[in-house]
């Protein structure tokens, strides 16, 4: 167990036509579990609360073994009751015949119930709605309500799924700001389920992608985004250029790929000659070269010819679609900051050129990894 | 047939009690539970709604009379007692009562009962705080309609406690027993008297049934 460890799940669950195999380990941290919907984020938190039992695996709280089972028979399995784990659900789950006060006061126990409600209901900026009941409650303060309701049942970790999906902007920045302050103060393990980048980015440290059942890579969520581990976390994040070519070997300057009769070269990688790979061709290291400049060292390698068809300008980014005019006659897209290629007149026909340096071609996984994957 | 109300009042009065307790708890292992045979006891527990009366009351006879483990053992003899009369009551009130309550926790959405599990609270609290409170109007629509029942109940009564006056003779026979004698006055007065009562049970149903306002 890592020193700081808080929150440990190792879990696996067989379902007809569906096997969830989730390994995780939470610091006092936000961790964002993304995935598509249908990859196994719910179960996963269903189980770590205990309203799911897996097969088999081990969940830990704080050194604490909430389920053990490594044979046939579960040795430890806590009810949902007794884990101190709070779960905030997707659709907020308030009780409808009780009052935002009664909501939040429901998990709290001992005399000062209705106080300690009614401190969480302040501190939520809520107290003007106590009195009403969920269905009088907008869904901002709906989701509010919820919150507080799990907190003030004092859990020992959060987990939170879609939480803020249903709202308007306004409300789900503020709301998403409120969740980091009070994970710091309180010092939680928080799992946030999304499958929003945009949400993950607003909350999250680290992340781990789930797809099919399984967590793919965790990590950092910038590194993650920028360096996916293999083609479905690519996928996931509907990562653009992902391509499929054969090594044809580790040369000094980088990896030489053979993209359908087309030479890349590639960052360097130890891969043998003829294998498979999926490779990253990372939208922002392609460049467009100016005809009539002179090149630098930068764009001497991985030179094609191109046209354009079609280009979007947004607040902070220029990206443009091209197709290459040479085999493979593939789509690649584009990206730079929106001041950039002003002069070069980009406009849908556009014939230009692009390069792309070596370290902007990243492997992500060979053929033969991605073949077990989904095999296994 | 002030006797025959008294009467009526002890059948209903036990009848509706033994409803509210055991129909609440059937309701809930049909509409939670998973075993095998659910439907089989769901089935069974209806059947007094399409049975004749009599068969009802013919097949009570058995379990109530001789060689019934009730008699052999407790020494409890029902037949031809005002008790008698309030079992038959039950078991025909029963088959309502059911299809509302079970209707009505089965809607209970299971994410609300995992809640309050996540937030600390046990099972029998789980039960008393948010099942039975969400499901409450339609446990109380199938009560009523299930008390109604048991207080017009005529044929198994009849063939389990008879007909006898001052100890078992309830409304629904005085109306019988007038009607044959050709005492038309009596018959109308408990006729319209058990309409009214009727009515109105129907009337409160249907209040329940309707979505409340929250």
């Amino acid at each position: 167990m890592k020193m700081d460890e808080r929150l440990y799940v190792e879990i696996e669950k067989r379902y007809p036509g569906f096997h969830l195999q989730v390994r995780l380990s939470l610091r006092t941290e936000v961790m964002v579990l993304y995935g598509p919907s249908g990859a196994g984020k719910t179960q996963t938190l269903r189980a770590i609360a205990g309203l799911m039992r897996p097969d088999r695996g081990e969940i830990r709280l704080d050194g604490r073994p909430l389920f053990r089972c490594q044979g046939t028979r579960a040795t430890v399995n806590v009810p949902p009751q007794g884990r101190r784990i709070g779960y905030v659900f997707q659709g907020y789950a308030l009780f409808p015949h009780l009052t935002a006060l009664e909501n939040v006061a429901f998990g709290i126990r001992g005399r000062h119930r209705r106080e300690e409600a009614l401190s969480w209901l302040r501190r939520m900026r809520l107290e003007h709605v106590a009195h009403l009941y969920p269905s009088q409650l907008s869904g901002g303060q709906q989701q509010r309500v919820a919150i507080a309701r799990t907190l003030a049942a004092g859990p020992a970790a959060l987990l939170l799924d879609e939480p803020f999906s249903a709202l308007d902007l306004d409300a789900k920045r503020r709301l998403q700001e409120e969740l980091r302050q009070l994970q710091r103060e309180l010092s939680l393990p928080v799992l946030y389920v999304t499958h929003s980048l945009e949400d993950a980015f607003a909350v999250g440290e680290r992340i781990a992608v789930i797809t099919e059942g399984r967590v793919q890579q965790v990590g950092a969520l910038a590194e993650v985004v920028a360096r996916p581990a293999n083609r479905r976390v690519a996928s996931v994040f509907g990562l653009p250029n992902v391509i499929r070519a054969r090594v044809r070997c580790l040369s000094p300057e980088g990896l030489l790929l053979d993209w359908d009769g087309r030479e890349l070269l590639a960052a360097p990688r130890s891969l043998p000659a003829g294998a498979w790979v999926f490779a990253h061709i990372r939208p922002e290291e392609v460049r467009f070269i100016y005809p009539d400049r002179p090149l630098s060292a930068a764009v001497r390698h991985n030179r094609l010819r191109v046209q354009v068809l079609e280009q979007r300008l947004g607040p902070d980014f220029r990206l443009v679609r091209v197709l290459t005019q040479e085999p493979p006659w593939a789509e690649l897209e584009v990206r730079s900051p929106p001041s950039t290629y002003m002069d070069l007149g980009i406009a849908p026909g556009s014939q230009l050129e692009v390069a792309v340096r070596p370290a902007g071609i990243v492997v992500l996984e060979t053929a033969e990894e991605a073949a077990e994957e989904g095999g296994g | 047939m002030l006797a025959a109300l008294l009467v009526s009042l002890k059948v209903v009065g036990v009848a509706t009690l033994v409803i509210a307790v055991f129909g609440t708890l059937l309701a809930l292992l049909l509409a939670r539970g998973r075993f095998p045979g659910r439907t089989l006891l769901e089935l069974l527990l209806t059947l007094p709604l399409v049975l004749p009366p009599t068969v009802v009351g013919f097949f009570l006879l058995y379990l109530l009379g001789r060689g019934s483990p009730l008699r052999e053992w407790l020494g409890l003899d029902l037949l031809f007692t005002w008790q008698g009369a309030a079992v038959a009551a039950s078991l025909v009130g029963l088959p309502l009562m059911l299809q509302s309550a079970r209707a009505a926790i089965a809607a209970v959405d299971p994410e609300l009962e995992d809640a309050a599990r996540t937030l600390g609270r046990s099972e029998p609290e789980v039960l008393l705080r948010v099942t039975l409170p969400l499901a409450h109007r339609g446990i109380l629509a199938g009560l009523f309609l299930g008390t109604a029942r048991a207080l017009g109940e005529f044929g198994a009564t009849l063939m389990v406690a008879g007909n006898i006056p001052g100890r078992t003779r309830t409304l629904p026979m005085v109306v019988y027993d007038a009607a044959l004698s050709g005492d038309l006055a009596t018959a109308a007065q408990v006729s319209l008297l058990l309409s009214g009562i009727a009515f109105l049970a129907l009337a409160i149903t249907r209040r329940l049934e309707q979505p409340s306002r929250r």
